[in-house]
């Protein structure tokens, strides 16, 4: 490569050097989880809700031994629904097997009125078919809501005479021990997910909380 | 209708409803303005050729197309792909146009005979212009640049400034187009394309092979089409790596041609 001799190398590297690191963040501590850290931990609830194929979910009991991400939202959001899941989506399936397959994503809808099981199953399909997708009557997912520690969704009126439902854009993350630990704003990046998720899975958490 | 004056990342999600921007159409109206006022002033005495005409209105429509809506907001808030494609259009297709556009007798008129001239020749020195070329073109891709001035439509319009400012500094050398801006002969014209194709591929080798999206602006942003962040970004890369590299080839061929054909004429004399 021709570099002329008075362009100073170092600034070059810098550059270069910043490309590759992203000028991101710094890293965390080794062990240090990018989520947002909940002391005193979550426990995690105790639910049952319809899953697409009509059946019960006993959330406690379903997901007893995995990492659980639990997640509200509707499949007509614009922006946070969509993009939270194709995030997560996006590095599950970049993740080894015992990995991945130690990590469950449970979305509960805020939209039980037009989120029927078929429409919620097909918008799930197109980020991941192992996605699990819960629904039930607003009062008893705003209860649930509630009592997992995040704000009840609301109807929020649009321009074009329709509705869109306000929620919470948070991801919380229960580990084997049944509690949460950390949960994941909007905005969370995919590099995030990629540093946490195996490190939720091998039990970092325990050694963050002591 | 929602006007703002230059495309910046919105945060909300895509629309096709038209958007106006103001400062898109100041700056292509005021090409066409001068362009047209300084062929008028010199009727009679010199004149443009139909091809320097149409190729200044190719230049002209291809900044309007790629600022203006809806490739410039595409390219602000949405996909890396459009905002690759946006900096190859506007810093290495646009500068040649404008210049093959712009006749001697007129490029002379606008640089004058003192400071103007005086800054062009001393950017379009080829040490001083593969700096700016090459500096411009990898910090208006480093993340925290992108993220940080995308946001903003000055920060947003600075980046596009920018890069029209690094083509000219990279074209005028390669296509000399005064004698004033002590051009470099031949040889020295395909050794400076050739030098200026290395360093674009560092960040396009990111863009295309990187994991994971390296920018959190067009990672995060609401999805406009059925790519993922990370489809996008490798198509950016592409279009970066093939797309830059195929118009610098190119050019250095062109240039080669040239220099053999006129050492053919040499030894024919």
């Amino acid at each position: 490569m021709v570099v002329p001799g008075w362009i100073p190398r170092g600034a070059l590297a810098a550059l270069c050097l910043s490309l590759v690191h992203g000028c991101g963040a710094p890293d965390p501590r080794p062990g240090e989880l990018r989520g947002a850290h909940l002391t005193p931990p979550w426990p995690k609830p105790d639910f049952t809700l319809t899953d697409t194929d009509g059946d019960d979910f006993a959330f406690r009991k379903e997901t007893s031994g995995s990492v659980t991400l639990l997640f509200f939202g509707f499949t007509n959001c614009p922006d946070v629904c969509p993009v939270q899941l194709a995030n997560l989506a996006a590095v599950l399936h970049r993740q080894p097997g015992e990995i991945a397959n130690r990590v469950r994503v449970v979305f509960v809808t805020t939209d039980p009125a037009r989120d029927t099981p078929d429409r919620l199953r097909a918008w799930l399909d197109r980020f991941d078919p192992a996605f699990v997708g819960l629904a039930g009557p607003l009062d008893e997912v705003n209860r649930i809501l509630r009592s997992v520690g995040l704000a009840p969704a609301v109807k929020v009126p649009t321009n074009d005479g329709g509705y869109a439902m306000g929620h919470a854009a948070q991801i919380i993350a229960y580990t084997e021990d049944e509690r949460a630990h950390v949960m994941y704003p909007s905005g969370t990046r995919q590099e995030d997910w990629a540093h946490d998720l195996p490190r939720l899975v091998r039990g970092d958490w325990a050694r963050i909380d002591q | 209708m929602n006007v703002t004056w230059w495309c910046s990342a919105q945060n909300a999600p895509w629309s096709w409803t038209w958007q106006a921007y103001p400062g898109v159409w100041l700056v292509v109206g005021s090409l066409i303005v001068g362009y047209v006022a300084t062929a008028r002033r010199a009727a009679g005495r010199t004149h443009v050729t139909p091809g320097q005409g149409g190729s200044f209105a190719l230049g002209v429509l291809l900044v309007w197309a790629m600022l203006d809506w809806p490739l410039g907001p595409l390219a602000a808030g949405y996909l890396a792909s459009v905002h690759t494609a946006q900096y190859l259009v506007l810093a290495l297709i646009v500068p040649p146009l404008l210049l093959h556009g712009s006749p001697p007798w007129m490029l002379r008129q606008w640089l004058g005979t003192g400071v103007r001239l005086r800054i062009a020749r001393g950017l379009t020195r080829p040490l001083i212009a593969f700096a700016i070329f090459n500096v411009v073109m990898v910090a208006t891709h480093l993340p925290a640049v992108v993220d940080t001035l995308k946001v903003s439509q000055l920060g947003s319009f600075a980046i596009d400034v920018s890069w029209a400012i690094a083509g000219f500094a990279f074209w005028i050398p390669i296509m000399a187009p005064l004698p004033e801006l002590a051009p470099m002969r031949l040889p020295g014209r395909i050794i400076f394309a050739m030098a200026n194709l290395f360093l674009p591929t560092v960040p396009a080798s990111f863009l295309t092979f990187a994991e994971y999206p390296i920018y959190a602006l067009y990672e995060l942003a609401p999805r406009v089409s059925g790519l993922s962040a990370v489809q996008d970004q490798q198509i950016a890369g592409l279009t970066m790596k093939i797309g830059g590299g195929l118009v610098i080839f190119t050019t250095a061929s062109i240039l080669f041609f040239q220099w053999y054909r006129r050492e053919e004429d040499k030894t024919a004399i």
